[in-house]
């Protein structure tokens, strides 16, 4: 379970995050909602301990290294290969290197083992990312906005891999201003503007919810009906 | 100790497929084995080790700066440090792995000064023994420079002016004797002196660079607890 509570956040005298509360259950897929700067990337710093908050409370049911991460920058070597890269954490978290050719095999990677990073697309970098961050079997998975920059096609992929890790026990975290693919993964979102949580809870509840204010209205004219600004 | 590995192995694998990297290591040797042999043994008036020493100090003292602050910069730049961070990796751990490797090549490239130069057994030893202690000092403050950096560009515009003070420190101090007693504090002095000279006191020499890397190990925790994340 993952778990915040009226956290508050400051950079110098700027509020960052202001009384931000959900609770994301095991086995769950949660979206965080906004666009850019309303404070998705600072949740999750919080909430891998990357960050401190200033006020509130938050919690994760899982230690450090039963956690995996996707940063919005994907940190590879770029010198080394595909296999070489999760090698490098194989041996951090003490597991056997084999796990690194299932990792890229998952994320249909196999056929690039021996690429250099420095030749793959982006699309692929963003996979790679993905096979780091999964390559332990993480009970939790923070990925922030996954599918940046791909293309349809790619995201697909990455969208798969996302609901077949958490068929196979994962809570999955993530952060998106892509209100489709938050609407096709997510089994519960919360809507952040200027670091408050403005609506949460399933898409289409949401949708249901303010069905009075509009005719069949979908996530994004809900955050628009809620903050007066567009996503994308 | 597997996470040091682990990172010692990457280092490695990364540091063979950077020529900007491993040209610092072959270009002073190379430089020093040129000027032995064109200059230095045609020229009864020039010692022998003339150019094995100068640059090998310059190796030590200036050039590892350069090396190691780059690649710690390129991690930070790169935010792979900060995941090395998230999955556990704790500083010792990291500067063994990172700092291990570049110490065993700048150990192993000491090694091929002293076959350059004409050194007795006893010198030979003392000539490597300052040499590593040298070293290890250049690899903390270049990690400590590279930690605190925002990128690379960063890194070589804060440590190519330190690793020249650093380096040429012993220069004035030759010149002026106020600067030779504020010098004989600095790693790169005690080097200088040690390898112009094997008669100096070797002890003394050690134990001001130990000091030396002493307090830049302490920095370089601080500065690792305060920016590894923040990479």
């Amino acid at each position: 379970m993952i778990r915040m509570n009226g956290v508050v956040k400051r950079f110098s005298q700027q509020t960052v995050l202001s009384d931000v509360t959900f609770c994301v259950q095991k086995q769950e897929i949660f979206g965080l909602l906004g666009p850019s700067g309303a404070g998705k990337t600072t949740i999750i710093n919080i909430l891998t301990n990357q960050l401190q908050a200033d006020g509130g409370s938050h919690g994760i049911d899982a230690a450090a290294s039963e956690t995996g991460l996707m940063l919005d920058e994907d940190g590879l070597y770029t010198r080394l290969s595909c296999v070489e890269n999760l090698n490098v954490f194989a041996d951090i978290y003490a597991i056997p290197r084999k796990k690194s050719l299932e990792a890229l095999e998952s994320v249909g990677l196999a056929d690039a083992a021996k690429k250099p990073v420095n030749k793959l697309s982006r699309g692929m970098r963003q996979r790679l990312a993905l096979a780091r961050a999964i390559l332990h079997s993480p009970k939790i998975l923070f990925l922030d906005e996954p599918t940046s920059g791909l293309d349809p096609a790619a995201a697909r992929g990455i969208h798969k891999l996302i609901h077949n890790l958490r068929d196979s026990g994962a809570t999955v975290f993530l952060t998106t201003h892509n209100m489709d693919e938050a609407v096709k993964l997510c089994d519960n979102v919360a809507l952040l503007h200027k670091g408050r949580i403005v609506e949460h809870g399933a898409p289409a509840e949401i949708c249901e919810r303010h069905s009075a204010m509009k005719t069949s209205p979908d996530l994004e004219s809900v955050f628009i009906i809620l903050t007066g600004v567009e996503l994308e | 100790m597997s996470r040091a590995r682990a990172i010692f192995i990457k280092q490695a694998k990364d540091m063979f497929r950077n020529p900007m990297m491993l040209i610092q290591f072959i270009i002073y040797p190379a430089v020093a084995f040129i000027m032995t042999e064109l200059i230095a043994k045609s020229n009864p008036d020039i010692s022998n080790n003339m150019f094995v020493t100068m640059m090998g100090a310059i190796f030590a003292g200036m050039a590892l700066i350069l090396s190691m602050s780059s690649v710690i910069a390129e991690d930070v730049e790169r935010k792979s440090l900060r995941l090395l961070v998230m999955a556990g990796v704790k500083p010792h751990e990291y500067l063994l792995g990172a700092g291990g490797f570049i110490l065993l090549a700048g150990i192993i490239v000491s090694g091929v000064f002293g076959l350059i130069g004409d050194f007795t057994g006893a010198e030979l030893i003392k000539f490597l023994a300052v040499m590593a202690a040298a070293t290890s000092a250049s690899i903390v403050l270049g990690a400590i420079i590279g930690m605190l950096a925002k990128n690379r560009q960063t890194a070589s515009a804060i440590a190519t002016p330190l690793a020249m003070i650093l380096g040429f420190a012993p220069m004035v101090a030759s010149f002026n004797e106020t600067a030779e007693k504020a010098a004989s504090f600095l790693y790169t002095q005690q080097l200088n002196v040690l390898v112009n000279d094997f008669s100096a006191s070797f002890s003394k020499a050690m134990a001001v660079i130990g000091v030396n890397i002493l307090v830049l190990l302490a920095v370089f925790v601080f500065a690792y607890r305060k920016k590894g994340l923040k990479g």
